[in-house]
């Protein structure tokens, strides 16, 4: 009895996924449409400026050109957006939304407020890699890591916060490596950077593409980076060889997975799989299109695209770690 | 130096770049008129656009676009009394109740031509600071915002009204203000402070649909109660009479209108601030301007200096560009915009600005001082029939200004709540109308709330107790205590002489 009434399932899939087939082929599914993409922050940061080249460049790489648009919905560090994405959009392929990398993080430390299961998402991919350094100004004496493990008084950090990435990396450079810090928080990596500019401030931790402009004028100089590297940044220490016991290995890998994410991209759960291999599909080929690489060189980042499975093998390898590695590590991390 | 000045006019004098210029006037006008949609989402839904252009064509679109909002916005904040812009709301107190008095054409003139001499001065400071701009923006640390922002926090007591109980009720705003300005996760410790369980509400408040429930929907009560045009039932002629008489009174405050501008300057050369204060402070300003107590209380009332003073304070535009030029490091959300302008353009800002790129830096003085000539130029020509729309029923008028409010609440982060957070706090300041709180000093106070725990928290972390001994945070302090007992000690001048004649 269950096995016909599975036969007849499987048949009734099988019919549906030939007519959706053969619909596909009569007319393009995106021939005509509106695809919108939910960006997490206001206009004018690192994720809007991601959303807004794919929207330019994606449609062509889309069959039937469908036209893409983007609304920023800000808010939480982007976990209303992820909200909106998971539990009201429609999985009909017509809504994306791109979020925190470090977004695994407030579902490892159960976030309240959080409400969808990142495992769940129909994953598009990546953009980008987003590594992250930790910088020193040029003008202060210091030219190795070691010169900087022997500074007496405390470095003076800043930070946007304890919550996020510049300042959860100096909080682990000091916890395990034994670096001199002191956290200032800022509102803005804006208000950070001029901070560092008066000297009221040594230096800050952040995304390497963000921090570039500074280190290729002198301002700043890159000392550490985390597990990921990227062009410019391969020969600095990795702060996981730096970190001397093991458990501090595991937390500073584990952290490594936001960069690896760095600009994600999914769609409402249950979103069908032919219509999620037409995005991934095209967004491969975005990554690798010439106008789109050039375009994003002019906006100070790189495109490097990581398959919707891939980051799911990422946001798995965070979940997977034994029970004591995620207890230390959220002592430290707190999305 | 002067080389490259003229070189800056003949990069932007080619018909293309001037053709970009008047399409980002134009857009940027509507933008401006229209509540909610902001200048820093325009720009960046704008930068698409410009991969192709030459950095003179690309920057006379976007900051001539960017240039004219505030300008524009103060038109809907005169006529409608709902803010075109976050930063118009000052724009508001006196230039609505003159548009009710039907000198609509008064109150338009004096703002908008206030605004372009703002725009002017900003843009010379611009000019001048060039050389001087680094060690100028280097030299006010943590310690010493903190103070600037304790001197903005003293207006209060020019914002509230006259005598003890105005003024105790002005602190009271002012305290209600603080606390609003408290919600949110805090920033330090990631706390979630009165955010009852609502994701909505960890960035806080949202300021657009505070600022238009606050002070739009009271008024839109009011037209409602009074069942009549905005400008009352006054004859036709009188309404557009006065754009001349406007622009008169702006030159016969001349030097008010100066120093408005220069605060809307030193505003927005402060990261941070927002064109919001330079807009309340420059009110505050005008409101001291006042010699007798009877003159004082005419503010709020529709006195035409209350106009002048907000109208000016477009001098920022110049002053933020400076931060974002000297070191790419933007003053606000525009801004952080528009330098990614620069990056598209393959411009690095910092000092190459003022060297290499020394033209497109004075290019910059040129677009700003231009696209607001023709602006205000345009505007003087249909004010006539912008001052009319003051005379068209209200109960027409509310149904479109209700719209205008809810789509201006709704566009800040396409959210219902934020619909909610316009109705509750329109509902507040109406409460506040009828109980007499002015509302001002809520606003200045949930504005500055955060900063001064910020860059209180800055200071003392970073430098213990040793920040209190900096020379400049102690002068600034004198100032900040000078500023918070001299609405007082003028008092007292006033009734001497009040006493002896």
């Amino acid at each position: 009895m269950k096995k016909s009434i599975i036969a007849v399932f499987a048949a009734l899939l099988f019919v549906c996924l030939q007519v959706s087939g053969a619909a596909a082929a009569a007319a393009p599914y995106y021939a005509g449409k509106v695809i919108k993409i939910v960006v997490g922050y206001k206009p004018g940061g690192g994720y809007d400026r991601m959303a807004r080249l794919v929207a330019k460049n994606l449609p062509k790489y889309i069959p039937g050109k469908p036209v893409i648009i983007i609304e920023n919905m800000e808010g939480a560090a982007s976990i209303i957006a992820a909200n909106y994405v998971y539990n009201i959009a429609k999985p009909d392929g017509l809504t994306m939304g791109i979020f925190n990398r470090a977004i695994p993080f407030a579902q490892l430390t159960k976030l309240q407020g959080m409400k969808f299961d990142l495992l769940k998402y129909a994953w598009i991919g990546s953009t980008a890699v987003e590594g992250t350094v930790f910088a020193v100004r040029s003008d202060l004496p210091y030219k190795t890591v070691d010169d900087l493990l022997k500074v007496k008084s405390p470095l003076m950090i800043g930070c946007t916060g304890t919550t996020d990435i510049s300042g959860q990396f100096p909080t682990l450079l000091k916890e395990y490596i034994g670096l001199n810090i002191k956290l200032i928080i800022y509102p803005s990596s804006a208000d950070i950077m001029l901070a560092v500019e008066r000297k009221e401030i040594d230096g800050r931790a952040g995304s390497y593409s963000s921090l570039k402009p500074f280190i290729d004028r002198g301002l700043v100089r890159a000392f550490i980076r985390g597990r990921v590297a990227e062009k410019g940044t391969e020969g600095l220490p990795v702060n996981e060889d730096l970190a001397k016991d093991k458990k501090g290995k595991a937390v500073m890998f584990m952290f490594a997975a936001a960069d690896l994410i760095g600009r994600p991209f999914v769609c409402p759960p249950g979103t069908p799989p032919a219509v999620m291999k037409i995005l991934a599909d095209g967004f491969a080929k975005v990554a690798a299109d010439p106008q789109m690489q050039d375009d994003a060189r002019k906006s100070s980042m790189e495109v490097q695209y990581t398959s919707g499975p891939d980051i799911v093998k990422v946001i798995q390898s965070v979940f997977n770690q034994p029970a004591d590695v995620i207890a230390e590590f959220s002592r430290h991390v707190q999305f | 130096m002067f080389e490259a000045f003229i070189q800056g006019l003949i990069m932007i004098l080619t018909w293309k770049s001037m053709l970009y210029l008047c399409i980002g006037v134009v857009l940027g006008f509507a933008v401006g008129i229209l509540p909610g949609l902001g200048g820093g989402t325009t720009l960046a839904l704008m930068l698409p656009f410009i991969y192709k252009m030459t950095p003179g064509e690309a920057f006379c679109f976007l900051l001539g676009m960017h240039s004219v909002v505030q300008t524009a916005g103060d038109i809907t904040s005169i006529l409608f009394g709902i803010p075109g812009e976050a930063a118009t709301v000052a724009m508001i107190v006196d230039g609505y109740p003159m548009s009710k008095r039907g000198e609509a054409g008064r109150a338009l003139g004096a703002g908008l031509s206030a605004s372009l001499v703002g725009v002017i001065i900003g843009a010379l400071v611009l000019l001048f600071s060039i050389p001087i701009v680094r060690p100028l923006v280097l030299s006010l640390g943590s310690p010493e915002m903190l103070m600037v922002v304790l001197l903005g926090l003293t207006c209060i007591s020019s914002l509230s009204g006259q005598g003890k109980r105005a003024l105790l009720l002005g602190l009271m705003s002012a305290g209600f203000g603080f606390i609003c300005s408290l919600i949110g996760q805090d920033r330090q410790a990631g706390i979630l402070r009165f955010t009852f369980g609502q994701l909505y509400l960890w960035n806080g408040l949202p300021l657009v649909p505070v600022m238009v429930g606050f002070f739009a929907l009271p008024e839109i009560i009011d037209l409602a109660v009074r069942g009549t045009s905005i400008a009352g039932d006054l004859p036709e002629g009188k309404l557009t009479a006065g754009v001349w008489d406007g622009v008169k009174d702006t030159f016969r405050h001349f030097g008010m209108t100066v120093r408005c501008a220069l605060i809307g300057v030193f505003i927005g050369i402060l990261p941070g601030l927002g064109g919001g204060v330079a807009q309340w402070l420059s009110y505050a300003h005008a409101k001291q301007s006042a010699k007798t107590p009877e003159e004082m209380a005419g503010f709020g009332r529709g006195d035409v200096r209350g106009v002048i003073g907000p109208g000016a304070s477009t001098g920022k535009e110049g002053g933020a560009l400076i931060p974002t030029v000297a070191f790419g490091i933007p003053g606000s959300s525009a801004m952080a915009i528009l330098l990614g302008a620069f990056f598209i353009m393959g411009i690095v800002p910092g000092p190459d600005m003022l060297t290499k790129y020394l033209p497109l830096t004075f290019s910059f003085v040129w677009i700003l001082i231009i696209a607001n000539i023709i602006t205000v130029a345009a505007s003087f020509f249909i004010m006539g029939y912008m001052a009319k729309l003051t005379l068209i029923r209200g109960s027409i008028m509310i149904a479109f200004i209700l719209f205008l409010c809810f789509i201006g609440a709704y566009a800040e982060s396409n959210s219902i709540g934020d619909v909610v957070v316009m109705l509750l706090f329109g509902w507040l300041g109406y409460l506040m109308v009828i109980y007499d709180f002015p509302r001002a000093p809520f606003l200045l106070a949930f504005i500055l709330g955060k900063m001064v725990e910020t860059y209180y928290y800055i200071s003392a972390t970073r430098y213990g107790f040793d920040w209190l001994y900096r020379p400049k945070v102690v002068i600034i302090f004198a100032l900040v205590i000078l500023a918070g007992a001299y609405p007082f000690i003028q008092n007292k001048l006033r009734f001497r002489k009040g006493g002896v004649s």
